[in-house]
């Protein structure tokens, strides 16, 4: 979790949970994941704004919910 | 029909190469079915004969099966002498153990094996399809070729990656416009194990997404339990489409993974160095 990327990207409108792997972020959606190619550039500057090198995004929110086996 | 090649430095280039390989008079190829060492074989082939030429590919767990059949076609078809060896890099604790000069220690042990190798058929000179471009990068691996005395022609004679690509379409290759296909341990970030599970996951995972007909450059990068999708940027907004984007899901879990994500950066070469701090972002 990142506090400072959680805030700009409710403040941007992205309904998205940060998952933070060192300098890759996973953008989590509490929807369904639906990025038309500006939000994607949009999300992706963000993320970089923030010091990250990679930003992915996760397609299905229900496979991270699950527990880890 | 292959256009013809215009750009007479590579041609030039091509020349020098011939005129360096008839130097040695024979030589052993590590070779990998890749552009690069695919078009060095051939031109050894033409320049030296089939006698005095030797591909030898190494097999392991980090060479995809279908990049090998691949490497073993592409030999046949060209009437090069191909021997295949096992490698077993993977069983090596100081590669397993996936460092950041994890590259040197998978070298070594392919050109341990094939150094006496050469030795057995009484070639004097190996050589890898290292180019131009290549020289100025982060590649541990190379160390361990001079260690053995391996050489570089493509470097020596300045042949770079593009040039390469243009002389093997020339030449009619499949290779020409191959992506680049590094070992299977790419993907995996340093400092993670390798092991033989983790390098059949993600080779599944890949198949499985080309298979849906995914073209280009591709990785699928190990984070444990999450896949991370590298594609081509321009395939991006495609796949991340709801209905695309299920198919990914599907075919990635069905290799094995649990959490599925695309990179909205697209496909990096060396994505994972950068991520490591290796090199700059």
């Amino acid at each position: 979790m990142n506090e400072s990327l959680d805030q700009r990207l409710r403040d941007e409108g992205f309904a998205y949970r940060a998952e933070v792997r060192d300098r890759l972020v996973i953008l989590v959606p509490r929807e369904t994941a639906d990025l038309a190619r500006e939000d994607r550039l949009r999300v992706t500057r963000i993320a970089l704004a923030e010091g990250f090198t990679h930003v992915a995004v996760e397609l299905d929110p229900d496979g991270a919910a699950l527990p880890r086996d | 029909m292959a256009s013809p090649v215009t750009d007479r430095s590579a041609l030039e280039k091509e020349a020098e190469l011939g005129a360096w390989l008839r130097q040695r008079g024979s030589v052993l190829v590590g070779y990998s079915g890749g552009v690069d060492s695919t078009y060095l074989a051939v031109v050894a082939r033409e320049a030296l004969g089939r006698h005095a030429v030797l591909a030898v590919l190494g097999r392991s767990a980090s060479v995809p099966a279908e990049q090998a059949r691949n490497a073993e076609a592409i030999a046949h078809a060209n009437d090069i002498p191909l021997r295949q060896v096992d490698t077993g890099e993977v069983q090596d604790p100081r590669y397993a153990a996936n460092p950041v000069n994890r590259c040197y220690f998978c070298k070594s042990v392919l050109w341990d094996v094939l150094v006496p190798l050469a030795r057995e058929h009484g070639i004097e000179t190996v050589v890898d399809g290292t180019n131009a471009d290549d020289v100025g990068e982060y590649r541990p691996g190379a160390k361990a070729a001079r260690e053995n005395g391996v050489q570089s022609p493509l470097a020596d004679v300045g042949l770079t990656k593009d040039e390469i690509r243009l002389l093997s379409r020339q030449r009619g290759l499949p290779t020409w416009s191959q992506p680049s296909a590094p070992c299977l341990a790419s993907r995996i970030p340093y400092g993670t194990e390798v092991t033989t599970e983790r390098l059949a996951l993600v080779e599944r995972a890949e198949a499985a997404l080309r298979a849906l007909g995914i073209t280009g450059d591709l990785r699928v990068r190990h984070h444990g339990d999450v896949a991370r999708i590298e594609m081509e940027h321009a395939l991006i907004d495609y796949w991340l489409e709801p209905a695309n984007a299920s198919q990914l899901v599907a075919a990635v879990r069905s290799a094995g993974y649990r959490r599925v994500t695309v990179d909205l950066r697209g496909f990096r070469s060396g994505s994972l160095n950068v991520l490591e701090g290796v090199v700059a972002g």
